[in-house]
């Protein structure tokens, strides 16, 4: 971790373009070696096939070569930083966005089996192996709460507990959609615009939007300051799988508007929803000591959520832009 | 022991008043204003109708599936009544909820992880529509969970 550039310079550069060979550091790296990977380049990675959409054996192939093991990580070095280095405005500032993903990450594991069952056969096995994914995050963000933070219980449930004060009221927004959107999608698991509604809030909204760019929040900081080196290497490796799951996830969406063209409207409908409780926050973040400012996470949202309907053809209608310019952060990802 | 017993008329009656009332000071400290801003400007156009199920309420308690119906209009609460099972049930949203949610809900468990642990479900009514006012309606989940009742702790199904 050379590079100590500020956490939004990103923003202000605009997107930038992937050698080969960056393409390739990303892809092949072994988890140990995630460490030195920019965490802006994999943002960036999720977008390079967004315009020619990988189909889902290649990402099943690629989720073969790119897990890891959530027990290889040592959080012993995050554990001297968090109690030792960072400043108590950096640990709350940090725990009121991290908070969002452990729950986050929880939720979009168990919500995610019910959408298989109406999938194509290669879609259920990018599935499967998502649902892998989002159980493996929920263990690292476990294992970081317990292991650095120092939260105490005898499961996993005890530690989901124990961070739920620090999660926002406006993470029942998306994510308590996103369960009753299960349900819907459960009692009729082959009705293709209810699906298409859950892949919506799912793939592009929580994982391509919320998940993207407050990973970046966080990582950014981690990056500049030098900090939290196991946790920089997870989240940066739970990056890189997101890339897989959004890219899965546009996919989907856009096969969908293809086979027929009035799925758009349950697109729109559901980021109408969306966007109508995405207007107001319950809590004040700080994001200054991480070195992020409101208005600057709120400009991260909207480009990554301008950037995926652009990629894959989908457009926005103008109530929708007009209800972007009101949205205010959500703390949240999975 | 509160003599308002679980799902009766009393209780009911109640909840009217607690939801007319809206959140607690208790409540209200530590969210921002504009939350609950929102909330107030939601509560004083909302136009629909709950029927919120006990799916498996003690035979002491009343016949299952019983609902507290509540219905919404001009910023207030213009009806709030139990309907039992034979009852006609009418409303724009009906949820249900297991008799050891609502028990849970009574002592504490978090209205915002009752919707999304699936605790409390949507049976009937738009999705989409719905979500527009969810804040609204946890905090005034949170607000029913907190009304005074007896709600036995090993009663007769």
């Amino acid at each position: 971790m050379t590079e100590r550039k500020s956490p939004t310079a990103v923003l202000h550069e605009g997107p930038r373009a992937l050698t080969e060979e960056q393409v390739r550091e990303i892809e092949e790296s072994e988890l140990e070696a995630v460490l030195n990977v920019d965490i802006d380049d994999v943002i960036e990675y999720v977008h390079k096939d967004l315009k020619s959409l990988p189909d889902f054996i290649t990402l099943y192939r690629k989720y073969l070569k790119q897990r890891w093991d959530v027990y290889e990580l040592d959080f012993s070095q995050d554990k001297i930083d968090w109690q030792e280095k960072m400043t108590e405005a950096e640990r709350q500032s940090f725990m009121a966005i991290a908070s969002g993903f452990h729950h986050g990450e929880r939720q979009v594991e168990i919500e995610l089996p019910v959408f298989m069952i109406g999938a194509s056969e290669e879609e259920k096995l990018h599935i499967a192996a998502q649902i892998e994914d989002e159980a493996r995050h929920t263990v690292f963000f476990d294992r970081f709460y317990r292991e650095v933070v120092g939260l105490e219980g005898d499961d996993i449930m005890d530690i989901l507990d124990a961070s739920f004060p620090w999660v926002s009221e406006t993470f029942v927004g998306p994510f308590g959609l996103l369960a009753y959107q299960a349900d819907e999608v459960r009692r009729n698991p082959y009705d293709e615009r209810a699906r298409v509604r859950y892949g919506t809030n799912y793939f592009l909204w929580i994982e391509g939007v919320l998940a993207l760019s407050v990973m970046k929040v966080t990582l950014s900081y981690a990056r500049w300051r030098g900090f939290l080196p196991a946790y920089y290497t997870g989240f940066t490796a739970t990056c890189r799988d997101e890339s897989r799951h959004v890219q899965g996830g546009m996919r989907y969406l856009q096969d969908a508007v293809r086979k027929d063209h009035t799925m758009i409207n349950e697109i729109h409908d559901t980021l109408r929803t969306i966007l109508a409780v995405s207007g107001v926050a319950s809590r004040e973040i700080i994001y200054e000591p991480l070195g992020w400012t409101e208005a600057e996470v709120r400009m991260l949202f909207v480009q990554q959520l301008r950037r995926k309907l652009n990629d894959v053809g989908i457009d926005m209608a103008p109530d929708i832009e007009e209800m972007l310019q009101q949205v205010q952060p959500v703390l949240a990802g999975g | 022991m509160n003599d308002i017993k679980f799902f009766s008329k009393q209780w009911a009656e109640s909840v009217r008043d607690a939801l007319v009332a809206g959140p607690s000071e208790q409540a209200k400290a530590g969210k921002l204003q504009e939350y609950w801003d929102f909330f107030d400007f939601v509560k004083s156009i909302y136009p629909a109708s709950w029927a919120l199920g006990c799916r498996d309420l003690p035979a002491d308690l009343g016949d299952a599936p019983s609902y507290l119906a509540v219905e919404w209009a001009g910023g207030t609460v213009a009806d709030c009544r139990i309907v039992g099972p034979d009852d006609p049930l009418e409303a724009t949203f009906v949820l249900g909820m297991d008799y050891a949610d609502w028990k849970a809900l009574h002592e504490g468990y978090d209205a915002q992880r009752t919707v999304m642990y699936r605790k409390i479900l949507l049976e009937d009514g738009n999705l989409l529509e719905f979500f527009k006012a969810i804040y609204f309606f946890a905090e005034c989940l949170a607000v029913i969970g907190d009304v005074p009742a007896e709600y036995p702790a090993h009663a007769a199904v």
